[in-house]
């Protein structure tokens, strides 16, 4: 498989040898496996072949390259190859002060950026220690909500789609597209919001936000249960999803998986109540779990917390108080030395960050734990013995989003 | 649960467990990380079966992999950091057949910062190309065109207080993809200096200057 390569000076830096690249034509890996895990990977056996999935493939969600094993349509192994997104965005918070980490973070989680921009703002809230006004808590509670739906609503069109029913994504796009027009009333941007603030969040709520935030409140609860009653008993759809991709319980937690992942194999794991953070211990909603673990149980939950999500913001909008929606920070800040772990419940399961602070005005460290990195990990052994076809339907059940994967 | 957590592991820990927030912290020294950790995951009344999160951190003087575990039992997160790996070659017991899941994290962290997980069957690269040489997280990886903390006369061309046409006229000088190093027009390695503005040599003797 591998040939020893002549080694020359590389063009990028003279006094680094690499060995020379490999052609187009070359079986992968174009270098020698560097892992036993690789070398084992990349040895065919008889009747066995290697199909690249990616990294432009639409139902990757993202640009993520996946080197297939297969035996006629079956699975042997996969090899996801990830790194085309990654920005170092850790280095560049480490580089910037606390604020520009909630633009820089911003951008990960695309499809719900309101979660993964909390994520300097909570961890630098715990450091300070800071009392944040009761209306911002308020605020951002709708706003984590209203993301969620939109994410969900997308999630489950994306899952038809990729199982090849057009209509669903139509009716995703649409709610979706409501709900972001209605969040660029309330924060000035359709997708990477920069809204959130250490201390509170930018601006307070709008007429126009609200009556909007109204009007579709009128509607949703109807097109919810719309989009159930499309899919919940289409027969192609639970053929496809039921019992495939099936999870258990054990299985679940030590890949490190949350989310609607681990809650569809019975965890009743869900950040909001596990550690409560913000007001969510003042609000009532359920947490909607399943047993079966498979992709059918997946879609049902999002489906379910779509429901309780839309409670919750039915209860903030009754319950939320007046009062500013900023603390009182100085404007250079200075986060007293420490380490703080934030995490908060994002669509996709526990966004965490874990921020070290040396007290001056930029972070010392800033890891962001991404939800998707870990529960994309799992698809290995999800997958494995299944059909080439079910590989799209099980990754988009796990709903990966690479921006955050990438980091 | 921090008084059962002293009980199990007291006298494995470096300091005493202490609760800081919603999080109980312990600090353990790299060659009891496997036992500390199998006991918080397998013993009865602790049950930390989640690994929340895995982490490298580069103190300047220390490495650190910094592990944070939930419970169901239990309505803090405990944080486990195992302190006191050396930067020339950080190595840490691989928590692999403990948490599956941590194989990718570790990846990451070696990615990152070099610390080799022993025991991880597939330590490779996660995010960077597979003939990168340098491990960005790291302190000691300044970044080379970091605006915000260039004085000035850094080594990007827009950043140096010279006219356009000078500066077309000035060598190029790039940072290498793969090392972070600093590469002359010539393609000979440059030093770095404090603050990383450096200046080529043809710069500071006035050629091309006004």
């Amino acid at each position: 498989m591998t040939t020893d390569r002549e080694q020359v000076r590389s063009l990028d830096d003279p006094e680094i040898m690499v060995q020379t690249p490999g052609t187009i034509f070359d079986a992968i890996p174009p270098l020698t496996p560097r892992t036993e895990r690789e070398a084992e990977f990349y040895d065919l056996s008889e009747g066995q072949m290697f199909v690249n999935l990616g990294p432009q493939h639409p139902s990757t969600h993202g640009v993520l390259r996946v080197v297939l094993k297969i035996d006629g349509e079956k699975i042997v192994d996969l090899d996801p190859v990830m790194g085309y997104l990654h920005r170092g965005v850790e280095k560049i918070c480490e580089n910037g002060d606390w604020h520009h980490a909630i633009s820089n973070t911003d951008p990960l989680e695309y499809v719900a950026s309101m979660f993964s921009e909390a994520l300097p703002v909570l961890s630098a809230e715990r450091l300070l220690e800071l009392q944040v006004p009761r209306r911002a808590e308020y605020i951002r509670v709708l706003a984590w909500e209203l993301n969620r739906v939109a994410s969900h609503a997308l999630f489950i069109g994306w899952l038809a789609l990729d199982l090849g029913g057009i209509t669903p994504i139509l009716y995703g796009f649409a709610e979706r597209d409501e709900i972001v027009e209605m969040l660029a009333s309330l924060t000035g941007q359709r997708l990477l919001f920069n809204y959130l603030r250490i201390g509170g969040v930018n601006g307070d709520v709008s007429h126009d936000f609200l009556s909007r935030l109204g009007d579709w409140m009128s509607r949703a609860g109807v097109r919810v249960n719309d989009q159930a009653a499309l899919m919940n008993e289409n027969e192609i759809f639970v053929n496809r999803t039921k019992g495939l991709g099936v999870l258990d319980r054990e299985t679940a937690l030590h890949y490190g998986m949350s989310g609607p992942p681990l809650r569809a194999t019975g965890v009743p794991y869900d950040v909001r109540r596990a550690h409560p953070y913000s007001v969510y211990p003042e609000l009532e909603f359920d947490i909607p779990v399943r047993t079966d673990g498979d992709s059918y149980a997946r879609y049902l939950l999002h489906i379910e917390e779509i429901k309780q999500s839309l409670r919750i913001i039915d209860q903030v909008l009754h319950q939320m108080p007046d009062g500013p929606v900023m603390a009182k920070l100085p404007r250079l800040l200075r986060v007293p030395p420490g380490r703080a772990f934030a995490a908060l419940e994002s669509p996709r399961g526990q966004y965490a960050a874990y921020a070290v602070s040396d007290g001056s005005d930029q972070p010392f460290r800033f890891r962001i734990h991404d939800p998707s990195f870990f529960n994309l990990q799992a698809v290995r052994s999800l997958t494995r013995g299944h059909l080439l076809a079910d590989i799209m339907a099980i990754m988009a059940s796990l709903d990966p989003v690479m921006g955050g994967i990438d980091k | 649960m921090l008084n059962t957590i002293d009980d199990r592991l007291g006298e494995r820990l470096v300091v005493p467990p202490e609760l800081m927030g919603d999080t109980i912290e312990l600090v353990v020294r790299p060659r009891d990380l496997s036992d500390v950790m199998r006991t918080l995951r397998d013993d009865g009344d602790l049950r930390f079966e989640l690994m929340a999160d895995l982490c490298g951190v580069d103190t300047g003087l220390t490495m650190q992999v910094v592990y944070h575990l939930w419970s169901p039992l239990c309505s803090d997160w405990v944080r486990v950091i195992a302190d006191g790996l050396s930067r020339e070659d950080p190595r840490v017991p691989s928590m692999v057949h403990l948490w599956p899941g941590a194989e990718w994290a570790e990846r990451e962290a070696y990615d990152m910062f070099g610390i080799e997980f022993e025991g991880n069957r597939d330590l490779r690269r996660i995010y960077m190309p597979p003939d990168y040489l340098a491990f960005p997280l790291r302190k000691d990886f300044a970044l080379a065109d970091d605006a915000s903390r260039s004085p000035g006369a850094g080594i990007r061309p827009m950043e140096r207080p010279v006219a356009p046409a000078d500066v077309r006229a000035a060598p190029a000088i790039r940072t290498s993809a793969g090392t972070g190093a600093l590469i002359g027009p010539d393609g000979e390695r440059l030093e770095v200096g404090a603050g990383n503005a450096v200046r080529p040599a043809a710069l500071e003797s006035g050629e091309g200057a006004p």
